[in-house]
């Protein structure tokens, strides 16, 4: 634990490690999308019709978020599978404590991308407004509970001391004073990304914040790149705030990984990040536009706190676990193959898929 | 290594490992695993079949073959889309966790043991998505040739995904030579892949054509005629039915003898899944090649919506058999169904299954007396996969009738008894508890209950026990004859006597 992470582990360790953080960054990505797009679509609708019209982000929501959870979803797959190899017996533990409660993600998840689908749908448009408010407004809550579910299962998992007691209870509910917190953590950490990431959807779809804006855009008193950046800076200050109380419920020992080598140098970059994210949209909202390069520099600071946020959240987990004696089991993991196959076929799919993209976008031009 | 006051072993093949076991109720875990597995193989075959069919539609449309394919394409599309894209994708996701609730260790296994593997399936995953939703969007507005190339793409991604996970699910009933060497491709490609793989992508067809002939008869603005050419044309693949008799065959010629037997005439429930599977298949089979080939009948939406939920029943039938037949293994010679090791059961006639559970029994305080609360923890660990107390296949239903000179010894000889059940794995003591147990339940739980710890009952209970061995009950299931003369080995009466 004296190196930065995920180094300082067995060779075996440190690959799952790195395919367990690789790959739950890229499921934050499109999971942040769904979380923050889903709650600024709530609140848009909360503005009426005429104003909602206007909001060139709304519409690219309502249209895109049903494709989002579904890379959401297919996001959460690998990372489901690393953690299985990397901690399988405490997420296991976990799911099974928190039981139906757990279980229950499953049919939320079912009713809200349905209710994404419902919102692009005709039907829903002939309806009265307030019912557009609502499907909305269920999309959200419904997205809110299963990022509490994922945030009250990882904390059971690191609580060894409450399995026993939790299972004797036969409560399904997992009460700790970091939960809270922690979920409003991850809430918070969602806004920026939506944000920029509708930046560069938008540009695709023709919604470029690099103009100044049309006098027709702006609602409520706010350009469309204002309203990123609201809601940008909403969720930088909002994480610095559930951080701080978040780190309020730690132990000592969680301190110490996330300050000492192993998890500190990814806190000083998520931080770091964090504080480019909030000068950039600062200047982007005083500029009122967002250009190219501040786009560019705003990346790299959501990527470097989104990064960070994961690093260092594995770093207090892994003060929970004896990765001694996991290390084992991840070095018998290893040994068995088909990592070759594995890297083969992800480099062949990554190929595929732009290939899918350049096709469709020749074929449009067509 | 012990953390917060519960042991932690990392070694996989521990006798067995101790997690807080789920309780459903009156639900039996099967059901809630088999019920999920059904609906989610039924929509994942959809897709995969969808996926070939919309591709061949494609490519007879470009060759002037189906003028009106184009059309039909985008309109299959949307459903696959709606259907298959969400509840695919999410009971996809349900399976594991139902996996998880129901036998954490056997999912445990089988994400260590063939991890590489899934997570190769999940790359051809996200291409299926990817390429799926990019048709769905943009298809009606691409020009043909970019079409047929996303749909062969899209395709091939989720045949791919059949593929990958097929092999894991047939190692789980025919593990092959993976048992002697461990080594993932011999586990692999097992003895079950191909005939189980081969059997699937024509269920896959099949349930594509039956549900693109439904889908015809939905979709407004076709005459009477277009739809009759449109299902002359998506019909074409319910030919292959004629393989299915000697693809399952095959798969029931692979088959470890003793399963086979479950599933013809063994075991009652099983033989009547497998018929229901068989009959189904034959019903569709002939009146599609019979009515719809070759006497090109017109099927409207009502007969294909028939035909389809036959397909359902059918599929429903299969998966239960394919479940079953495991029994009295989640992974033939190697995992016990309720999750002990196949080599552990000695070491926990000696040290007992309870002894180093960390879980409380809930309400402890309402068993008569401390015996019972062993015994209750005795039924979590070693029957309550299968079993509730008082529920659907419940021990009291069954148990509660013997003597208890029979509880006794049935259960002391539990893959005698039937050998669709692993053995006994605890001590005598803790079988005495779990025969007190059921007793004192099917008693009316009365609020007191003499102990019995007569030294001379616990003797005959390990003798009884001894004789029955360690291994597993039918004869054929043994490892040594598995590896002797291969699963091949037949003529053997599956609840015959040992
Ligand atoms: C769109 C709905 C979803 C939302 C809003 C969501 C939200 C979250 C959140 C907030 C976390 C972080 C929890 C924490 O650190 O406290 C998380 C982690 C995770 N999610 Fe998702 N999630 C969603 C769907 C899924 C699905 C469907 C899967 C699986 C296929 C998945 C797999 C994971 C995994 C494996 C982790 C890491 C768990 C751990 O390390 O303890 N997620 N998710």
């Amino acid at each position: 634990m004296n190196a930065i992470f995920p180094t300082g582990f067995t060779a075996p360790t440190a690959l799952y490690l790195s395919l367990f953080a690789v790959t739950l960054v890229l499921h934050a990505v499109f999971m942040h999308y769904v979380l923050a797009g889903s709650t600024y679509l709530a609140f848009g609708r909360l503005m009426g019709p005429r104003r909602c019209a206007v909001c060139g982000w709304q519409s690219i929501l309502v249209d895109w978020l049903p494709f989002a959870t579904g890379l959401a979803i297919t996001a959460g797959v690998a990372p489901l599978l690393f953690v299985q190899i990397l901690h399988g017996r405490e997420f296991a533990t976990a799911n099974l404590l928190l039981s139906h409660r757990w279980m229950a993600i499953l049919p939320v998840l079912i009713v809200c991308f349905y209710l994404l689908y419902l919102q692009k749908s005709s039907w829903l448009a002939r309806r009265r407004w307030v019912w557009r408010t609502v499907v909305a407004a269920l999309a959200c809550s419904g997205f809110i509970f299963i990022a509490w579910s994922w945030t009250e299962n990882h904390l059971l998992m690191l609580d060894r001391d409450a399995w026993a007691p939790l299972y004797e209870s036969g409560a399904l509910r997992y009460a700790s004073p970091g939960v809270l917190p922690r979920l409003a953590l991850w809430f918070f950490s969602a806004f920026p990304t939506l944000a920029i990431e509708l930046v560069w959807q938008g540009r695709l779809l023709g919604l470029d914040v690099t103009r100044p804006p049309a006098a027709a855009e702006v609602v409520l008193g706010l350009s469309p790149v204002r309203r990123l950046a609201l809601a940008a800076l909403s969720g930088v200050a909002g994480m610095t705030a559930a951080g701080g109380l978040y780190g309020q419920t730690l132990t000592a020992a969680d301190r110490e990984a996330l300050f000492g080598p192993l998890g500190g140098p990814w806190l000083t970059i998520a931080i770091t990040g964090l504080v480019v994210q909030g000068g950039t949209w600062l200047a982007a909202a005083f500029c009122n536009r967002m250009p190219h390069g501040l786009g560019v520099v705003t990346t790299i600071g959501w990527l470097a706190t989104l990064c960070g946020l994961v690093a260092a959240r594995e770093s207090i987990r892994l003060v929970h676990v004896d990765i001694a004696t996991l290390a084992e089991r991840h070095a018998t993991a290893a040994s068995i193959s088909g990592f070759p196959v594995f890297l083969t076929c992800a480099a062949l799919t990554v190929i595929a898929i732009v290939w899918c993209v350049v096709a469709v976008r020749a074929g449009l031009a067509r | 290594m012990v953390v917060g006051g519960l042991s932690v072993a990392c070694d996989i093949m521990t006798p067995l490992e101790h997690y807080p076991v789920v309780d459903l109720g009156p639900l039996m875990k099967g059901l809630a695993i088999g019920g999920l597995g059904i609906v989610h193989v039924f929509l994942a075959q959809f897709a995969i079949g969808g996926g070939l069919l919309l591709f061949c539609l494609q490519w007879l449309h470009m060759r002037g073959g189906c003028p009106l394919a184009r059309r039909f394409i985008d309109g299959y599309f949307k459903v696959l889309v709606l259907v298959s894209f969400v509840l695919g994708a999410v009971t996809g996701v349900a399976m594991w966790f139902t996996s998880i609730q129901v036998s954490p260790r056997t999912i445990g296994v089988m994400v260590l043991e063939f991890h590489w593997v899934w997570a190769t399936e999940w790359t051809f995953f996200c291409l299926e998505v990817v390429s799926g939703y990019l048709f769905y969007r943009y298809g009606p507005r691409l020009p043909d040739a970019t079409r047929l190339r996303l749909l062969g793409l899209y395709a091939f991604a989720s045949w791919m995904s059949l593929f990958w996970i097929n092999g894991i699910l047939s190692w789980q009933l025919t593990p092959g030579g993976w048992l002697e060497n461990h080594d993932v491709w011999t586990g692999f490609f097992n003895p079950g892949f191909l005939p189980s793989l081969l059997f699937r992508t024509i269920s896959a067809a099949a349930i594509a054509a039956l549900a693109a002939c439904v889908l015809i008869n939905a979709v407004p603005g076709f005459s009477r005629e277009d739809r009759a050419s449109l299902v002359a044309v998506c019909a074409r693949p319910l030919v292959f039915m004629l393989a299915m008799p000697f693809l399952g065959a095959w798969y029931l010629g692979v088959m470890p003898a003793d399963s086979r037997g479950w599933a013809t005439g063994g075991n009652v429930p099983m033989t009547l899944f497998l018929s229901m599977a068989v009959g189904s298949s034959t019903l569709i089979g002939l009146y599609a090649i019979v009515a719809i080939l070759r006497q090109r009948l017109f099927v409207n939406g009502a007969t294909a919506s028939l035909l389809l939920a036959l397909a359902f029943v059918a599929t429903a039938g299969g998966e239960f058999v394919r479940e079953g037949v495991r029994k009295p293994f989640t992974v033939r010679q190697y995992l016990y169904s309720n999750s002990i090791a196949r080599d552990g059961v000695a070491v926990l006639r000696a040290r007992g299954s309870t002894t180093d559970d960390p879980y409380p029994v809930r309400d402890a305080a309402s068993y008569a007396n401390e015996q019972l609360v062993l015994g209750a923890r005795v039924f979590r660990a070693q029957c309550s996969v299968c079993h509730t107390l008082e529920g659907v296949n419940a021990v009291v239903e069954l148990a509660g009738g013997w003597t208890i000179e029979q509880r006794r010894i049935n259960i002391a000889q539990l893959q005698r008894t039937k050998p669709f059940m692993p053995p006994f794995a605890g001590t005598p003591e803790e079988l005495e508890a779990l025969v007190q147990l059921i007793g004192w339940i099917a008693a009316g739980r009365p609020t007191s209950w003499d102990l019995s710890n007569d030294g001379r009952v616990l003797d005959d209970i390990r003798r009884r026990m001894d004789e029955a061995g360690t291994g597993p009950g039918s004869p054929t299931a043994t490892l040594a004859v598995h590896l002797r003369e291969g699963p091949q080995d037949a003529g053997v009466r599956p609840d015959g006597p040992p």
